[in-house]
């Protein structure tokens, strides 16, 4: 049996954390871990800073103004 | 009080009033849909390798949508709705089997774009900071070489800001398996950005 690790529970948290998907008692318990460990603090910091980072890399490009076009002519004509 | 309009007009001339009311809802749902075309887009554009693709999905899907509006629930998310159609037309063009390249060992885990980037830098190591040696490029590459059934998740949930139920639905996946391919391929995501941002500064 392997002994409870607070870091790797922390890393096993981080994706619920971030995708906001965890319960209030978890969230509680990991900010409680991290306020204390600067190495889990120093990865959440890191990994939130990276999703933006993706997020905003990847909106960067409009969609064609003539894709608009040929899209609202797939409409069914007016009777 | 609301009264009701007099029955013996809707007896005499149901077919015109039902088609009109018909025609309002198509036009509607019609409206609607092209409302989120840009952001149907977003993320048709990193499921699928070019810009051409994603413009012949988004075809395609619209085409689709437009003829099958009808099987569309109004006030549920037209946004997913929109997007099974786009994921299940993407899966049938016959998409290329990729193969998953293999993750980092599990000692260096989900810091090794961390450590790499701390690495190639000029001592600065402030997570904010070491972040920004990424280039835009650099994660638009990476994520076009995240394989399939990694990356529908990761782009359904990190571009297009879906919940896990939501991608689980579009996909027709469990939440369980959501959850997982969303850790593996947001991994393989880091690794590839690694990979490039290590390999754009040696160059």
């Amino acid at each position: 049996m392997t002994a409870y690790d607070p870091c790797t529970h922390c890393e096993e948290m981080m994706q619920p954390y971030m995708d906001r998907v965890i319960t209030d008692l978890e969230r509680a318990e990991a900010e409680a871990h991290l306020d204390e460990c600067t190495y889990c603090r120093k990865r959440y910091k890191f990994e939130e800073k990276l999703r933006q980072f993706v997020r905003q890399a990847v909106q960067h490009e409009p969609m064609p103004v003539e894709l608009k076009t040929k899209l609202a002519s797939l409409r069914t004509p007016l009777q | 009080m609301v009264g009701w309009p007099e029955m013996s007009e809707t007896t005499r001339e149901p077919d015109a009033r039902q088609l009109a009311t018909e025609a309002r809802d198509r036009v509607r749902f019609e409206e609607d849909a092209l409302a989120l075309s840009d952001q149907v887009y977003r993320v048709a554009r990193h499921l699928v390798g070019s810009r051409e693709e994603a413009e012949d999905l988004m075809q395609e899907t619209y085409a689709r949508a437009f003829r099958s509006w009808r099987s569309f629930t109004p006030g549920t998310n037209l946004r997913a709705w929109l997007l099974r159609i786009l994921t299940n037309l993407n899966i049938d063009r016959g998409r290329k089997q990729q193969r998953t390249p293999d993750t980092q060992p599990l000692e260096e885990g989900d810091y090794f774009l961390y450590n790499k980037l701390e690495a190639s830098g000029d001592g600065v190591s402030d997570e904010e900071r070491v972040v920004e040696r990424l280039s835009q490029n650099d994660v638009v590459a990476a994520l076009s070489e995240v394989p399939h059934d990694f990356r529908d998740v990761v782009v359904l949930v990190d571009v297009g800001d879906f919940t896990y139920a939501d991608a689980a639905q579009i996909l027709d996946i469990p939440i369980g398996t959501v959850m997982s391919r969303l850790h593996r391929g947001r991994r393989i995501l880091k690794q590839a950005m690694a990979e490039s941002a290590v390999g754009s500064e040696e160059s």
